[in-house]
């Protein structure tokens, strides 16, 4: 069954100006699906306008084989899409518990249960639940913006550059355990600079140029194609 | 010396929950509202025209128990807090609203400056300059406290309700903000309106909200002030300052701070007149907002500048 | 031919009183416009030179401090000094923090000093203000449009130059890094002190400029009193400007002229069509329908009639990394 799927996008901040230009994808249930590409393919903004941060000027995008195209953002976690942004993915002024009991409340899933569900995939959550999530660390923070977009039990969840700023290390931490939420039902799609990262727990991968997706294929595929490689991942000079 | 104080706490009431509104505003749509002094104005004609809707009606108004006012101000009250909020609705529908699809944060300072000459204007052109009074009723005040000690306290009647009302008011908003979900929904928009709305959270909504309870409460004011003191188109104009003031002071964002601020700012205003002269009593709010930007800008409970 | 006369009379009567807000309007757009700080108490500056320039020149007042009869000219630099001053202490307090302090300060600066307008009695004349403040060249030009002409001929030298001068200046580095610092929040930022003091440096000239007109105001009339500076007179400036589009100085002209005509087109139209009782409450409508027309423009045009110059050459990249263009 298809979990996500994106046909033809085209978006962007400016009228007249798409930088996703005729974006498609098809993420299948319970398959981690990377978003690759050079700096600047409109990786971002694929997933932000999927998200409905960003105005879609021609496309579609299904969830579940239901239309979510255009949908106000603050809908879709009501309709099982998590996203988590890449910075500021949490609120700094409260504590982890009232991060996540505040999104339990919005999203009116049974509080108890759900934050429990929670804390045991996270146990490092559940040790500090008064702390301040501005005071968290990055590895941390990042668990707490997953665990955030996970409450309200989204069927896909979506994460832009989970890797971003974290030491390699940590970037396995927190990738394994996106392999962990996948264990529990949730398709995962990430966009992702850090290819090997990515790859590595991928299922299949899309390659994101210019605005639009230029190859799509396994992970073991894209990570032994030499011309993927030479193109777009890593060896790519001279782009923004 | 006492009844300076006390004074200054009935003031300070006024000041606290207009800068409330003032506060919320600022938090959650990200700039300083101009126009929330004429909501304080609205709010207090508003709560006369009601009144003397209600006093054609059925009669000319019975005072209750010992103040000077009957229930139909009361109603008069709940009918201005409505209305009150129906206008800063429009308002935001017509005007901010617009601004803040393609507007910064000072076009809507600005836009909000027009727009409290408007409001103004359009009211004294309706309600005319002349000062009116709720009820010309002469009030006793209960001695408190006797004259010879620290120069004594009276109250009257009508100042023990505000003092009430507004206790009443800052714990009920209290409870609003800290056990809804609106309320949590929009401490949450204003640390973050973006991850806000990602998180399921209807941020125009949240605005929706945040404009009904300052418009509430600036009316619950309004009516204060015009009971207190008088009903003038200039009414909100003079208390502008110090709403400011009160808000900055207790911390730009915060509502425990904007009460703070205000009790604070009329506490100020009201001793500074033996000392300065009445005449100069809002210059005073002036001296604090100075004080506070040199001293500690991000205000007693601010978190940040 | 009494009619022509008339008119030519009432053009200049009209004329002086465009040159002095175009004065004090330039001052609010190199704030305003070249530098994106929100003055919301230009009122206050305004009469604070006014004040100044009259108590410096007009012969001695009985029971007052002031009237101190000096010459004229040393009057207008005595305004633009205080004015300045004023604003040197108001942005020392506000210019560090977000641009909402700086409205809110300016704002209360304004209401304090009606305050002390109004009551300091011995200082102000309080609400009657003060009077017999003198009119240069008075004793050469006796006819009185003679002398109206004059004082507008001198106004306008001074518009003239204010206008040269901001112009080279805002075509400066200076004026450029006063535009980055408007325009981008993080170069500002990274400015860091010389940030606040590019700031204060635009809105203490901004506001001597503003000091000057009200001097110039003080001396055209003859009296002032606190109603002259209410906050209704920040709004009409602040039209004026933002009519006439911000960060152009020809537009802040130009706004000055349309705005004011507009003003008194509809005053005039209110005084002949409204019963005298009801004139005071007609001419509240009148500033509903300025401020109407206000927000029409921050919504349909927000740049205004002339829109912002392209003071950067094509060649040249703001620090966003754009050509900056109309």
């Amino acid at each position: 069954m298809t979990a996500l799927r994106v046909e033809t996008l085209e978006a962007g901040y400016e009228p007249g100006l798409p930088i996703v230009r005729g974006a498609s994808l098809s993420v299948e249930s319970n398959e981690i699906v990377a978003v690759l590409g050079p700096n600047g393919a409109g990786k971002s903004t694929l997933i932000k306008a999927i998200a409905g941060l960003v105005p879609i000027s021609a496309g579609r995008v299904l969830l579940h084989d239901r239309e979510i195209t255009g949908r106000a953002a603050h809908r879709l976690p009501h309709e099982g899409l998590g996203y988590v942004p890449q910075t500021e993915n949490v609120f700094v002024n409260l504590s982890i518990d009232d991060n996540l009991d505040l999104a339990a409340s919005i999203l009116k899933v049974p509080k108890k249960r759900r934050l429990g569900e929670l804390y045991a995939l996270f146990p490092d959550l559940a040790r500090q639940r008064r702390l301040l999530a501005g005071r968290l660390s990055g590895g941390q923070r990042q668990m707490l913006a997953v665990a955030r977009a996970l409450v309200g039990e989204p069927k896909v969840l979506m994460l832009d550059e989970p890797s971003a700023g974290l030491s390699p290390k940590l970037v396995g931490i927190v990738f394994e355990k996106l392999v962990e939420v996948r264990a529990t039902g949730v398709t995962i799609v990430l966009v992702e600079q850090n290819v090997k990262a990515a790859l590595a727990i991928a299922d299949r991968a899309a390659v994101l140029v210019e605005g639009s997706t230029r190859v799509v294929g396994t992970a073991r595929e894209l990570a032994n194609d030499p011309q993927v490689a030479a193109l777009y991942l890593g060896h790519h000079r001279g782009d923004t | 010396m006492l009844q300076l104080i006390a004074d200054g706490f009935v003031i300070g009431s006024v000041i606290a929950l207009g800068a409330i509104g003032v506060t919320l505003v600022y938090s959650i749509l990200r700039f300083a509202n101009f126009a929330h002094g004429e909501l304080l104005t609205w709010g207090a004609y508003l709560a006369w025209t009601a009144l003397l809707g209600f006093a054609a009606v059925w009669g000319p108004m019975e005072p209750l128990g010992p103040f000077s006012f009957g229930w139909t101000l009361l109603a008069s009250l709940g009918v201005a807090a409505i209305a009150t909020a129906a206008l800063a609705l429009l308002v935001d529908l017509l005007l901010f609203r617009q601004l803040r699809r393609h507007g910064s944060a000072i076009t809507l300072i600005m836009a909000s400056f027009g727009a409290a000459l408007v409001l103004r204007n359009l009211l004294q052109f309706i309600f005319g300059a002349v000062p009116e009074y709720y009820s010309r009723e002469i009030q006793v005040a209960i001695r408190l406290v006797p004259r010879d000690v620290l120069g004594g306290l009276r109250i009257t009647p009508d100042q023990v309700f505000v003092l009430g009302l507004t206790a009443v008011s800052v714990v009920g908003l209290h409870l609003f903000l800290t056990r809804t979900t609106l309320g949590k929904a929009m401490r949450a928009t204003s640390i973050n309106p973006q991850l806000a709305r990602v998180t399921g959270i209807d941020v125009d909504r949240v605005i929706r909200a945040t404009w009904v309870i300052g418009a509430v409460l600036a009316a619950v004011a309004g009516v204060f002030s015009g009971l207190t003191v008088q009903l003038r188109p200039q009414l909100g104009l003079d208390l502008l300052l110090p709403l400011f003031a009160a808000a900055i002071l207790g911390g730009i964002g915060s509502v425990y701070g904007a009460v703070a601020g205000g009790l604070i700012v009329g506490l100020a205003e009201s001793l500074s007149v033996p000392i300065v002269g009445a005449e100069y009593r809002a210059a005073t709010a002036f001296i604090v907002l100075i004080a506070i930007l040199l001293v500690r800008p991000t205000g007693l409970f601010g978190e940040r500048p | 031919m009494p009619d022509l006369l008339g008119l030519l009379s009432y053009g200049t009567f009209f004329l002086v009183f465009v040159t002095i807000y175009g004065l004090v309007v330039l001052g609010l757009n190199l704030q305003w416009g070249f530098t994106g700080l929100f003055n919301v108490g230009v009122a206050g500056f305004v009469a604070i030179g006014a004040y100044t320039s009259a108590l410096l020149t007009a012969p001695d007042y009985p029971d007052q401090i002031g009237g101190l009869g000096l010459p004229i000219p040393l009057g207008w630099l005595g305004a633009m000094v205080t004015s300045g001053l004023a604003a040197f202490i108001v942005g020392v307090a506000a210019l560090r923090l977000r641009h909402d302090y700086l409205a809110i300060t300016t704002f209360g600066i304004a209401v304090t000093l009606q305050l002390v307008a109004l009551n300091a009695q011995g200082l102000t004349g309080g609400p009657f203000g003060l009077q017999f403040i003198p009119k240069p060249f008075a004793g050469v030009i006796v006819d009185n449009l003679a002398w109206n002409l004059a004082y507008l001929a001198m106004a306008i030298t001074l518009l003239g130059l204010s206008y040269v001068a901001l112009e080279r200046l805002v075509r400066s580095p200076w004026g450029r890094v006063l535009r980055a610092i408007r325009e981008d929040e993080t170069a500002a930022e990274s400015l860091g002190k010389r940030a606040f003091r590019f700031r204060l440096q635009a809105f203490v000239i901004g506001c001597m400029l503003m000091g000057l007109g009200g001097a110039l105001y003080a001396h055209f009339v003859g009296y002032i009193a606190p109603e002259d500076f209410l906050p209704i007179l920040t709004f009409q400036l602040w039209t004026m400007l933002i009519v006439g589009g911000s960060g152009n100085n020809r537009g802040a002209i130009l706004g000055t002229v349309v705005v004011w005509a507009l003003w008194t087109l509809s005053g005039n139209v209110l005084r002949e069509l409204v019963p005298a009782e009801h004139q005071a409450r007609a001419a509240t409508l009148q500033v509903v329908l300025i401020g109407l027309l206000l927000m029409l423009i921050l919504l349909v045009r927000p740049r205004g009639l002339l829109g912002e110059e392209a003071v950067v050459s094509r060649h040249m990249k703001d620090p966003a990394g754009e050509v900056q263009e109309e």
